[in-house]
């Protein structure tokens, strides 16, 4: 008896995995968004949640990039303004800017973007390796994602999470 | 008596724990016999227990426990190999073991049960002289006992207790099992007996007799006979030789040695609970905000009472909860304290002086990670007391003072702290010699030296490197402690204060918070900003109007009372934008840590406030000067002052230069680049103004209320070159809108122009007051609106039309 159930269970368990495996082997799902003119994209189960823009308060000696400290739902979590992070100028917040609190084991962290664009598949063999003349130091992209119309740089979520002041 | 008693308990909780682990380790060990990790772990307790109970005079228990200990050491160095048979005595000794310790649970003493251990200890003998069981036809039924895991509870029906081999058994082992099994069994039917007077149910005494165990048996559901199924050559139970089991009730009840009932708990568990805790505590702070807000919002509506009990009731649960979950968190301090006598004691032998620890408030509870730091610390000043502040014998003598030294440790709650104090009858500290001593080390200058008061002499011990012993001997001299000492008081954010005078004596108070992660607060305001420091180190707050504050060299300082106080403003400690105009009064806010006193300058002081400290998480950590950050009631985030770290900033931190960034006037091109801001609520009004202004071709932004003007103005998109501003707005009114835009340094020569149907003189003195620069009332002609404006903001075109 429970050795048929136990078959059946498998049986089930096959179908359930065989065609997910080969449907998801090598797509990656991205959710995209606009930092000034350039489109980037982060792995979408690094995302904690996309929230609006909410008051932060300011940590001193830190650089200016860091915006400061929000509260999300209890916890205090540091926000960065990946704009300045980018060196690009400074903007007011508009009605599109949203925080993509981002988790890589037990960092999280708050991003302020300008505007989500989509969630997107994309297929690995369309994601290049991150231009070489890239400055190593300061390199946050994991690769760019082609697609037809644009191209998206992907990031890496343990780079923009490490603390480099 | 108690002491030991106290002993005897401590001993029993810690067995016990210990057995119940044994049990699993035993069946475990039956599976994989070559476990050297598992024989270690079983050899350390019999090892443990033995050395307690020899300590205790339970000489029965020791010799026991004595002998398997001699087995468990050879199977443990690997000469012996656990057979069965070898395992079977063990077992057995071990089962005894437990029976043992039953009977002190209950009786206060091992010889109560009259369980005789002859036997196995013949056994355990003979195993450890030969590695064989004497009984060579023992056959390996070790498993059979395994099963039966062995409960260690009083009033378990002998049946449930261990079975020894007895097929293998001679006659006269039998007879002794038999005896054994009797006397548990008796000891079991006293204990239940006990249970039950204790329980108010009227049990008849039962006579003294040694058979008072069959008398008894009738009532249990399952009688003795158990074991006689089992097994063939049984001779009926009574034995009146056996020793009286039996003894007078009322000498027993004073015996009695009660286990006090505890749970371990993992720390992380309670860590945890405290979290949770933290969170409700923010919550009901959150709610108290609400209920005023509402409060004033509703005044007098009835819903309001009701309102009140429930956020009260909330708010005093919550209260209790968390001084639930602290309690048990807290340790006696007198954990730290009990090893200090056998410290002096040597040391005094050491030193060749006589000194007596009196030691008082060792019940005063502590969080338990205060617990653990706190030791070190006081072992160094207890150290430097013996070794600096108690003289030799001579020199007392000569001084007129007893032979023998006194040391006086002494903890006690003093409100949210705990106060430790050790206070020694010595020779005390002198002022000079400390400041001669340190001038020599190079730890102070001439200048510092002779600024420097007797207390901040004194404070000198607990800089690194400083000591006044002439030669490092055992005891101290390094110059370290005392540095330990302020690291890790200042670890838990308390406070030392040091009082001593020449020839009479030294005393340090140590004053530390009762727990670390729920703290009382002040909240204090930089500008525009809010920060919370931690109430512990908060000594006291002072007014102060400018001028008192004094500069020497290039730093700012006070007079406190007596003492002169630096002075830093924490705006400039943490780079705090200067948006604000400070009045003319200001406030001080004085912190002290371990012995520093430092006055910190804030724009405003908001009150006291329970916070739950927060890590600011990895990418943050380690920010100089931040503790932490709380969530208010509001649900903004502030951030912690981390005091010791503030101190050592504030020595690096100049007063910053007030530089007034003077808002660049661009050179006005046409008429659209001056800019007005017109604040009314109502739409008809606005219009009014606008049409009254057009003729000058001025830029308009247009506000409904007074806090959204504020906002506007304050975000800096638009430079204005004057603000209209309607008196009665909701939200904000324009006095107070006016009020506000003037705390800005930048905005202080902005024209106000109050529009308004106000005419009484008293609204119009109102308006100076607030710093409105021109009153219109309405209603008013255009010509008269545009002509105000075109004068307050310099307008240099013509006007059209």
């Amino acid at each position: 008896m429970s050795e048929k159930l136990q078959e059946v269970l498998k049986s089930q368990q096959k179908q359930k995995d065989t065609p997910e495996e080969s449907k998801d082997a090598g797509v990656v799902q991205l959710v995209c968004f606009m930092v000034g003119d350039e489109e980037f994209g982060v792995p979408i189960l690094s995302i904690q949640e996309i929230i609006k823009p909410i008051e932060c308060t300011r940590v001193p000696s830190t650089p200016s990039y860091v915006l400061g400290v929000f509260n999300l739902r209890g916890s205090v979590i540091p926000l960065i303004d990946l704009r300045q992070k980018f060196k690009l100028p400074k903007q007011k917040t508009s009605d599109d800017t949203r925080f993509i609190v981002i988790r890589n084991e037990n960092q999280v962290s708050g991003f302020v973007i300008d505007r989500l664009t989509e969630a997107i598949r994309i297929n690995e063999d369309r994601i290049d390796p991150a231009p070489e003349n890239m400055n190593e130091n300061d390199n946050h992209i994991y690769g760019v994602g082609k697609r037809e119309d644009r191209i998206i740089s992907i990031l890496k979520i343990d780079s923009l999470l490490k603390r480099t002041f | 008596m108690d002491e030991l008693q106290e002993l005897t308990q401590d001993f029993l909780v810690e067995a016990f724990e210990m057995i119940e682990q044994l049990d699993q380790d035993l069946v475990e060990l039956e599976s994989t016999p070559d476990d050297l990790d598992l024989l270690n772990g079983i050899f350390r307790v019999a090892h443990t227990i033995k050395g307690s109970s020899s300590f205790l005079n339970f000489d029965i228990l020791t010799r026991l426990t004595h002998h398997m200990e001699d087995v468990l050491n050879q199977a443990r160095r690997g000469d012996l190999s656990l057979n069965a048979e070898i395992m079977d005595v063990v077992l057995e000794s071990i089962d005894m073991m437990k029976d043992l310790l039953v009977c002190i649970r209950d009786s206060g003493n091992d010889t109560e049960a009259g369980i005789d251990i002859e036997p196995v200890v013949t056994k355990l003998d003979a195993i450890s002289k030969d590695g064989t069981v004497e009984n060579a036809k023992a056959p390996a039924e070790g498993s059979s006992e395994e099963k039966k895991d062995e409960p260690a509870m009083p009033v378990e029906p002998i049946e449930e207790d261990d079975e020894p081999d007895y097929a293998n058994m001679s006659d006269d082992q039998v007879e002794e099992e038999i005896e054994r099994l009797l006397k548990i069994r008796q000891e079991e039917d006293k204990a239940r007996r006990e249970a039950k007077i204790a329980a108010g149910e009227d049990v008849p005494m039962p006579p003294p007799s040694p058979d008072e165990g069959q008398q008894e048996e009738p009532k249990k559901e399952e009688p003795k006979p158990e074991p006689a199924k089992s097994e063939a050559p049984k001779t009926p139970p009574p034995k009146p030789a056996a020793k009286p089991a039996a003894k007078p009730k009322a000498k027993k009840d004073e015996g009695v040695t009660t286990v006090e009932q505890t749970i371990r708990v993992d720390v992380n568990r309670l860590d945890h609970l405290m979290n949770l805790i933290g969170e409700l505590v923010l919550g009901k702070n959150r709610l108290l905000k609400i209920y005023d807000d509402v409060e004033e919002r509703y005044e007098g509506e009835q819903f309001l009472e009701e309102l009140n009990q429930v956020v009260s009731s909330v708010s005093m649960v919550t209260t209790d909860l968390q001084t639930a979950v602290m309690k048990t968190r807290m340790l006696a301090i007198g954990k730290v304290f009990n090893k200090f006598p056998r410290m002096i004691r040597d040391l005094a032998r050491e030193l060749g002086r006589k000194i007596e620890l009196v030691i008082s408030g060792e019940e005063t509870e502590l969080d338990k990670s205060i617990v653990e730091v706190i030791g070190d610390p006081l072992v160094h000043i207890i150290r430097n007391s013996c070794d600096h502040g108690i003289e030799p014998i001579a020199d007392r003598v000569a001084a007129g003072k007893p032979e023998t030294g006194t040391v006086n440790l002494k903890a006690y709650n003093e409100g949210n702290s705990i106060v430790i104090e050790i206070a020694d009858d010595g020779k005390g500290l002198d002022p000079e010699m400390l400041k001669s001593k340190s001038l020599e080390k190079g730890i102070i200058t001439e200048r510092e030296a002779d600024q420097m008061s007797d207390k901040e002499a004194f404070a000198l011990i607990f800089k690194p490197g400083f000591s006044t012993a002439a030669q490092v001997t055992n005891v101290s001299g390094r110059g370290v402690g005392m540095d330990v000492v302020k690291t890790n008081i200042e670890k838990l954010n308390g406070i030392i204060e040091i009082d001593s005078e020449l020839g009479k004596g030294t005393t340090i108070k140590l004053k530390i918070p009762l727990t670390l992660a729920i703290i009382q607060a002040l909240m204090v305001g930089a500008q525009e900003e809010y920060y919370a420091i931690p109430l512990a180190s908060v000594l006291e707050t002072v007014r102060i109007s400018q001028d008192d504050i004094y500069t020497v060299e290039s730093k700012s300082v006070m007079r406190l009372r007596e003492e002169v106080l630096s002075l830093v403003r924490l705006g400039d400690i943490f780079g705090v934008e200067n948006v604000m105009d400070s009045g003319e009064f200001t406030y001080v806010v004085v912190i002290g840590l371990a012995e520093y006193k430092l006055g910190l300058i804030v724009d405003t002081l908001v009150g006291q406030e329970e916070i739950v400290i927060k890590s600011l998480g990895d990418y943050l950590q380690g920010i100089e000067g931040i503790a932490g950050a709380t969530i208010r009631g509001d649900g903004r985030v502030t951030l912690i002052v981390d005091v010791a770290a503030l101190m050592q900033l504030a020595k690096n931190t100049k007063s910053a230069v007030e530089s007034l960034n003077e808002s660049t006037t661009k050179e006005k091109e046409s008429p659209s680049d001056y800019k007005v801001l017109m604040v009314d609520d109502s739409k008809m009004d606005r219009k009014i103004m606008k049409k009254s202004m057009e003729p000058l071709g001025v830029t308009i932004v247009e506000a409904g209320d007074g806090q959204e003007a504020l906002g506007i103005v304050k975000n800096g998109e638009h430079q204005f070159d004057a603000c209209l501003i309607d008196i009665e707005m909701p939200k904000m009114d324009g006095y107070t809108l006016a009020s506000e835009i003037r705390k800005y340094s930048r905005f202080k020569h902005m024209p106000l122009i109050a529009v308004t149907s106000r005419t009484s003189k008293s609204d119009r003195m109102r308006g100076v007051e607030v710093g409105m620069s021109e009153y219109i009332t309405k209603p008013y002609s255009p010509d008269y609106l545009m002509n105000v404006v075109k004068r307050s903001i310099n307008y240099k075109f013509s006007v059209e039309g």
